[in-house]
Formats: C-alpha cells, structure tokens, sequence
C-alpha cells in the first residue's frame, strides 16, 4: 500500500556512486527463468547477477551471460569479497572480478558489509562484523582498495544477522554510516534484511533506515524471508510482506527512486509473479519520481 | 594479533564444530545423540551478546547450522554417483568427515569437492579393496565440474590443421584412474570387475554437458604432446612406444578433431577464450547457480 511522503525533499543518490546511470526496476538473474527471458525476452528494467557464478573461464556461465548482455543492462553483485576481513582481500578474487566487470560493463558493483574467511579458508557466508571502531577501519581500508583496483563505483550492503557481539561500539546503522563515509563507498540499502536483523536483534528498523545517508544508497534489495517462533532467517524464498514494503516506502521518501531489485532465490516461481513482486516497488517510487527535483529520464542514462 | 582478527578466527573455528542436536536432524548426516561440545557453548558465551529471544548459543547455533547446510547441500548434488555407490548413510558419513578435515579454499562452491578424491582414497572408514575404487568414482566425478567451467580456445578449422600450432582444448581433463569408475554410471551396486586402472578424457560437450571417454595408454601420450601445444607434425612425427598403426592415429585423431578437442594454440600476450553461441536446446542453465545470498530454510 502506498505510504504518502511524509516531506517533499530527496537527497537523490550522487551520481558517481552510480557511474551516473539511473536504472529502475531489476530482478535477479536466476536459473530458473534463463529459458523463458532467452526465448521471450521479456521487458525487464535491468538483471543482477551473483559475480562469483560467472568468474569462471569458460563454459556454460559464459555463453548465458553473453546473450543475457546482448538484450540488458545487468549490475554485479557479489557474495565473496568479504571486506571485513581482518587479513586483507583476496587479490585473485579481485582480478576476477574485475575481468568480469570488463565482460558486464556494470555501471556499479556491489558486495556485502560482512566477512566470511580466514587465511583462504572460505565459509561461504556472509557473516556478522562486529560493529567496533576497530572494525569501521579495517573495513573502509578494504573497501577503498576495492574501489580504486576495480575502477568503478562500489556498494556495500547491510546484511540480514543473527547475532551481535559483546564486542560491538555502535549500532549498525552507525557502523555503516561510519564504514562508508571513510571508504567513499555506496551503499546498497537491503530493507528487508534490516527487517530481518530488527526482529531478530530487537531494534526498531525505521530508526535504521532513517540513519542512513541517503545521497550514497545506490541501489535498493527487497525480497521476502522465513518467519520462525523466536527469530527469522534472510531465505529469500517468499514475496516481500508488508512490513518490508514500508520500510521501502520510507527509504525512497528518504533517498529519492533508487533503482530497487527483488531478489528471489528459493522455492523460485514463474518470471511473471516474480517480475509482478517487483514491479509493486514503482507505485512508490513514481511517487518519489514526481516531487523529486531533478527527476531523471524514465529508464535512461542521466549524465555524471 | 588484532582483536578483529582473533574474534574471526574464533568464530571460524566455531562454525567448524560438528553439526549436532536439532540443527543436524535437518540434514541426511546420520543421527547422532551428542550435544555441543562445551568448548562451542563457552565460545558463544564469550564472545556472543544475547538477544532478545535466543541465547549467546543459540545465535551462534544459526550461523553454525547455515555453515554446514550450505556445504553439505552443495557437495551432496555434486557426486551423485558415490551416494548411490556408497549409499547414503556411508556417503553423508564421508561428506561429513571430508568438511570436517578442512575448510573449503575456494571463492566458489563448484571447488568444494577438489581434495575429496584423495580424501575418499584414504577414508579410514573404507576398506582397503573400497579406497581405489572411491577415489575414482570421486575423481571422475570431480572433473565433470572441473570441465564445467573451464577456457575452450577457438577450435581449429580444417585447414589451418597442416599449419597452425595447435593445443589441447583446456576442457578436456586426463585422468588415470586406479579402477574403471567410468562403468558405475550404469551400475545401482557394486558389480565383480576385473580390477584394471584405466586413462580417461572428460570434456565439455558441445551443449555444455560433460563428456566421457577411455583413452588408449599410447593415445594418452600423444594428447599429453598436443596439451604442450605444438604442431601435428611435432605431436605424431616423435617416435612413441609402442608405436601405433596409421590406422589407430587416423582413429584418434579423428574422434579428437570430431569432439571439438583440438584449439589453435594463442599466439601471445592475454589468450582471449572462445565463448560459443548458446545452445538453447539443451539446458541452459543447469550447474550455473552455485553461489547465492539467501540462506536456507529451517523447516
């Protein structure tokens, strides 16, 4: 349901945290659909892939990719970058990412404000940093490095978490507002997952979303997620609820239409229901749109 | 150490702890009755804050249950053939005591079986006649991944065959296997073989399925030459023993060039890898999706 704004003003994303395209409404690019969007090449603002399962060297990865790039704008977002590690980046992965966003032509990429391995040793999660200033440092350094080896504007997304730690300075919004400010990054605003972490840890998520820096929110993930007794886990695997939808509605009166995409991962269903989730986001983001100040082309390139 | 780093250290280690209790009832990792161990509980006490609903231990327990889910659930799709050889109370089993031995090294979740064939050859669990014959089946089915995603340079053309310096594709992968592992694709049980090693080709087929094919010992040798790269002259003109008949060369070399294994070898600089047009009859994107965001459902 539409949310009236609650003030008329958009801080609008700055431009070079977007290399100064201006997208709308995108979903993830998922096994699934590859037959029916080949074959009927649907209309789709714009496709997110997962970076890691195409830096490959050649095979079938590739050959999708290629066709899916010749018909639509697709955006990189990654799982495996981990820039809070406290032992640094991998520079592999980064050279694999990077020959990637050569293939891609991406106009941002995005990855998450999390860690996930220890001396090459990979958990293939993406798991909680603990939110310290300690931390703020070692992740902003990451992040910068990142940035100036990939050459293109990085965003860094707040993931769904299940727990906090004894060692934590601040809370997260504050630890994102501090990363990201002292990497000159993006960010990638996932209101669902601050749904998430706001039931599972006990905080109120408009006090979130109405923390963040607006001008740096690149992009914007929704999906739906799994609700148990005591705590909910980010499965992606349902439609977006209404709570979420509301976060959403506040993060654009906030930030102004950022391009949004719905990711639905599990228990996946035909491209026109996913397609139709997704496509709700515009009913508040047209809103957003019209009181805008600059309001830009519809689906077109604004300059940087 | 910084404390950043000794808190990820600790945590990592944590997630490595065996799956027990309700977590492990979700998987197909046989019943065991054995709590947490006290070194896991005093670790989440330590370094884990309470929540509002769940304890230091239990927050701990989701990251913990996820870390395992996501390994198992993707190493078990990944060697179909072992489960049904091994059965699936022994294959969970070995899965189980593979993960356990070492973390993953790899960006990617495709990588995550590499170390099982030499894991499955010494399975202490596994008799000595069943090593061999577990890290065939194992390396075999390895390489069917392996082959997956691997460069394939521009496949040469007729007439460049007298001329060019060719190589192997980088997608056909050799393998010698100490039993014929190839023959268990058919098999629902073991079956008395004659216990003979065997040298194999699997490649990347044209509609990105992988392929494979026993190879002669002699054959071997010469697709080792080709893989330097270097002339077809170069690769059948040194002697070899023993020597094949012009009518064996004529036959492998004609299933080579026919299986699209034969590429022009890259000139210099950055070599620039072939990507085909996309087959739309065969299945488009079948094994693509390993790695994702979401994490898995409890129920």
């Amino acid at each position: 349901m539409p949310v009236e704004p609650d003030f008329f003003f958009h801080a609008m994303t700055n431009p070079r945290f977007t290399g100064g395209v201006s997208l709308g409404t995108g979903i993830g690019l998922r096994v699934p659909h590859y037959r029916h969007i080949l074959s009927e090449k649907p209309t789709v603002g714009w496709f997110e892939i997962i970076s890691e399962n195409y830096m490959v060297d050649g095979g079938r990865p590739l050959e999708v990719l290629d066709r899916i790039l010749d018909q639509y704008q697709v955006v990189q977002h990654g799982v495996g970058l981990y820039p809070g590690n406290a032992n640094g980046l991998d520079f592999d992965h980064l050279r694999r990412l990077k020959s990637l966003v050569r293939r891609t032509n991406t106009p941002w990429i995005s990855d998450h404000l999390c860690w996930g391995s220890v001396d090459g040793s990979m958990s293939h999660d993406l798991l909680p940093v603990p939110f310290t200033f300690e931390a703020v440092r070692k992740t902003a350094e990451n992040l910068r490095i990142a940035q100036d080896y990939l050459e293109i504007p990085l965003a860094v997304e707040n993931v769904s978490s299940y727990a906090e730690f004894n060692d934590d300075e601040m809370t997260e919004w504050e630890f994102l507002a501090e990363v990201v400010e002292a990497a000159d990054v993006g960010i990638l605003l996932d209101v669902n997952n601050i749904y998430v972490s706001s039931f599972n840890h006990g905080f109120n998520p408009l006090d979130y979303v109405n923390f963040v820096p607006p001008e740096r929110v690149a992009q914007i993930h929704i999906a739906g997620h799994s609700k148990y007794e005591r705590f909910i886990i980010d499965t992606h695997d349902h439609a977006v609820i209404d709570p979420v939808w509301h976060l959403y509605a506040r993060a654009i009166e906030r930030c102004g239409p950022v391009a949004t995409l719905l990711e639905w991962d599990a228990r996946i269903p035909s491209f026109e229901e996913v397609w139709t989730e997704a496509r709700k986001s515009e009913q508040w983001r047209g809103v957003a749109a019209d009181t805008a100040p600059d309001k830009p082309e519809p689906g077109g390139h604004v300059a940087a | 150490m910084s404390r950043l780093d000794q808190l990820q250290r600790e945590f990592f280690a944590a997630l490595q702890f065996p799956l027990r209790g309700a977590s492990r009832t979700l998987t197909y990792l046989p019943e065991s009755d054995e709590p947490h161990e006290a070194a896991f509980l005093a670790k989440a006490e330590e370094i884990i804050k309470p929540g509002p609903r769940l304890s230091a231990p239990e927050r701990l327990e989701l990251y913990h249950r996820q870390y395992w889910y996501r390994l198992l659930d993707s190493i078990g799709e990944d060697f179909p053939i072992l489960a049904r050889m091994l059965g699936e109370e022994r294959f969970w089993t070995l899965m189980e005591d593979y993960l356990a031995a070492g973390p993953s090294q790899s960006f990617t979740l495709r990588h995550l079986g590499e170390r099982l064939p030499e894991f499955a050859a010494t399975w202490e669990r596994a008799s000595e006649s069943e090593c061999p014959w577990l890290y065939a089946i194992a390396r075999l089915e390895y390489a069917r991944m392996e082959v997956f995603e691997r460069a394939e340079y521009r496949p040469v053309q007729p007439e460049e065959l007298a001329t060019c310096e060719l190589m192997l594709q980088p997608h056909v992968v050799r393998l010698a296997l100490p039993r014929p592992a190839d023959l268990c694709a058919e098999w629902e049980t073991f079956i008395p073989v004659p216990l003979a090693s065997v040298v194999m080709a699997v490649w990347r087929g044209p509609h990105g399925i992988p392929n494979d094919a026993r190879l002669d010992p002699v054959e071997a040798i010469l697709l080792d030459r080709l893989a330097a790269g270097g002339t077809l002259a170069s690769v059948f003109q040194e002697p070899v023993d023993p020597e094949p008949t012009p009518e064996q060369i004529s036959a492998w070399f004609g299933a080579w060039h026919a299986r699209g294994w034969i590429a022009v070898k890259p000139e210099s600089g950055e070599a620039i890898p072939f990507v085909r047009e996309l087959d739309e009859s065969a299945d488009p994107g079948a094994g693509v999706d390993k790695m994702g965001s979401q994490s898995r459902a409890m129920d």
